[in-house]
């Protein structure tokens, strides 16, 4: 607790009851979907300060800008990148991989969106692969169902696998100083076990059924993915600079610096080499269009929410809950690490993983005095991100991504019905959650 | 004040709402026709069919569906793929497929404005009347240019 900003009176109420009153209605308003969550988070957080539960400067504090950074660099250089169609061509040339076989596609298309889901946002790879993958299917005179299906568990999957996959592991790697290396090495085999084991049950829901014929599968094997390349010169200034973005996040503890700084920078390079020689007014306008793609209501959300938590925080609130959840488990760090792990996941299927990722990091932070200091906290911080990421895949409102899928199959007269995606997908992530379990259990308990 | 009832042809050529697509490809074919509204059997105006919904028919949804693809350069789809999504729906009635939100003007919309909706439209507007949005007529460039033509004469 921060006691030189603690306020004991709010408006007449304690400042915990209200920082605490103020947080479940900003979450209820966030879940109803009724209000644009980040008028919600953004009202919610200058609510916060007005009223004097926390100060301006505290207020600003809060705010984690590496994450912040990190999204909005991260956004830009994907929204040139894609101008370049390099993520069409790898779809086509995985699906011609695997000679337009409807269950080989499936696999490729997923193992695809699990790679890009990795390197990038989950909502930005579905939004690439799902039309690509609409146009295979009825090429193929399948329906698109399952390949959506097995999209949206591979996004989620996927982006559990490195820090900037998913913005649960963004906001963990960024509060506890967990460097992109430490996600490769704890996360990606938990997330490739999980990946092949998820698999296996949509084969045998799905992919044992899929056929196409002959005449079908040439129109597929007829695409030619070079013409995806509409700008070459464009794909090779943008891969050039993703790889050294990548190879930036690999040394980021190495060279000292964080990876908001290396994705602001790899930004501003490829901004700089994409307008290299265009008149001052073209350049605007370029500029203009690549930062209209950056999703400014979800950066907006972030900021929002990071005042909201730090305001609840500073009121001693979530310690008082951090003790309750302790003397549930009883202090044993197994118990807690599966507590979390299986909350989080619960959780993150119903609501969105990032308030509820945003309000569990404080909590296990002020954990640390009973299991002997913050390096303990490693299992729980592992135990965090496999639960909210991998959650997400329990229901249609589980993550952004689904939901984007959702709507995508909607507008494609391919609905994706709640009940039905929920009563395949919730066992399934169950599945991935004990898989999960198993790894954490072995690896870190 | 001059309104869009000054330029429209008031006997507009029409689609029915039980008409199939087959019946309404045959006759904007047939007639080289840009955009047909739609009414249903009271006359009430219900959106518009036109070539532009038959290009978007005979190419692949994923790239005519809201964030699909917005280039396809790899794909090498024939003309004979082309008929066969044609093919597939044409026993379909056009409800399916008319535009609902196509731009419309009223018959006492002003004259400037009716112009300014044409031309940012690009195609013939359906201009529809009170509440229940009877059509009563089309707004077309080539009404539109003969009247103002006829200014000089």
């Amino acid at each position: 607790m921060h006691s030189e900003d603690a306020v004991p009176m709010v408006f007449g109420w304690d400042a915990m009851w209200f920082a605490g009153i103020l947080f479940v209605v900003t979450y209820v308003l966030i879940m109803s979907e009724k209000i644009n969550r980040a008028i919600v988070a953004t009202s919610a957080a200058a609510l916060m300060v007005l009223a004097g539960v926390i100060s301006e400067q505290r207020a600003i504090d809060g705010v984690d800008f590496n994450t912040i950074g990190l999204l909005t660099g991260m956004m830009a250089i994907v929204a040139i990148t894609r101008r370049s169609g390099v993520f069409q061509y790898l779809a086509v040339w995985a699906t011609k991989k695997v000679n337009a076989q409807p269950w080989g596609i499936l696999v490729m298309l997923a193992l695809v969106t699990a790679f890009l889901s990795a390197l990038l946002d989950n909502v930005t790879t579905v939004l690439l692969i799902a039309p690509v993958t609409l146009l295979i299917t009825e090429a193929l005179g399948v329906k698109a169902y399952p390949y959506l299906f097995a999209e949206i568990f591979a996004s989620n999957i996927g982006g559990a696998a490195t820090l900037i996959g998913d913005p649960p592991n963004i906001m963990i790697g960024s509060a506890v100083g967990l460097s992109f290396n430490d996600f490769v090495i704890h996360m990606l085999p938990a997330a490739s076990l999980v990946m092949v084991v998820s698999m296996l049950p949509i084969y045998w829901v799905w992919g044992r059924h899929l056929q196409a014929s002959e005449e079908n599968r040439r129109r597929v094997m007829n695409y030619r993915e070079r013409d995806a390349i509409t700008d070459r010169v464009l794909l090779i200034k943008s891969l050039s600079v993703l790889a050294l973005v990548i190879l930036g996040f690999a040394m980021a503890h190495t060279i000292g610096k964080q990876p908001s700084t290396i994705a602001l920078a790899g930004a501003a390079l490829l901004l700089l080499l994409d307008n290299l020689g265009r008149k001052p007014a073209k350049q605007t306008e370029s500029v203009h269009a690549t930062f209209s793609e950056v999703e400014w209501v979800t950066i907006f959300f972030f900021i929002g929410l990071f005042v909201v938590v730090h305001g609840l925080e500073s009121t001693g609130l979530l310690t008082l809950v951090a003790g309750e959840i302790l003397t549930l488990t009883g202090g044993d760090l197994t118990v807690t690490a599966m507590a979390i792990l299986w909350g989080s996941a619960i959780a993150s299927a119903v609501v969105d993983n990032i308030p509820f990722v945003a309000t569990t990091i404080p909590l296990i932070k002020s954990m640390a005095p009973t299991f002997g200091g913050a390096e303990h906290l490693m299992p729980l911080w592992w135990s965090l991100a496999l639960g909210a990421c991998l959650g997400g895949n329990g229901s249609l409102v589980g993550a952004s991504a689904n939901l984007i899928v959702a709507g995508f199959a909607e507008r494609s007269r391919q609905p994706i019905g709640f009940i039905s995606f929920t009563l395949a997908a919730f066992p399934l992530m169950i599945l991935g959650i004990g898989v999960a379990s198993v790894y954490v259990y072995l690896r870190y308990l | 004040m001059m309104t869009a009832s000054l330029v429209m042809d008031p006997h507009p050529s029409v689609l029915h709402a039980g008409d199939t697509v087959g019946q309404a490809v045959k006759l904007i074919m047939e007639h080289r026709y840009r955009n047909l509204p739609v009414v249903d059997e009271q006359g009430r105006y219900l959106g518009v069919f036109g070539i532009n919904t038959l290009l978007r028919m005979v190419l692949p949804p994923a790239v005519v569906v809201e964030k699909g693809l917005t280039t396809a350069p790899f794909v090498t789809d024939g003309l004979h793929d082309l008929y066969l999504r044609l093919a597939a729906v044409e026993d379909r009635p056009i409800l399916e497929f008319i535009n609902e939100d196509a731009a419309v003007v009223t018959s006492d919309t002003p004259l400037v404005e009716s112009l300014l909706v044409l031309y940012r439209t690009r195609t013939s507007v359906p201009v529809v009347e009170g509440e229940e949005r009877r059509l009563v007529g089309m707004i077309s460039y080539w009404d539109v240019g003969s009247h103002i033509l006829e200014q000089g004469h």
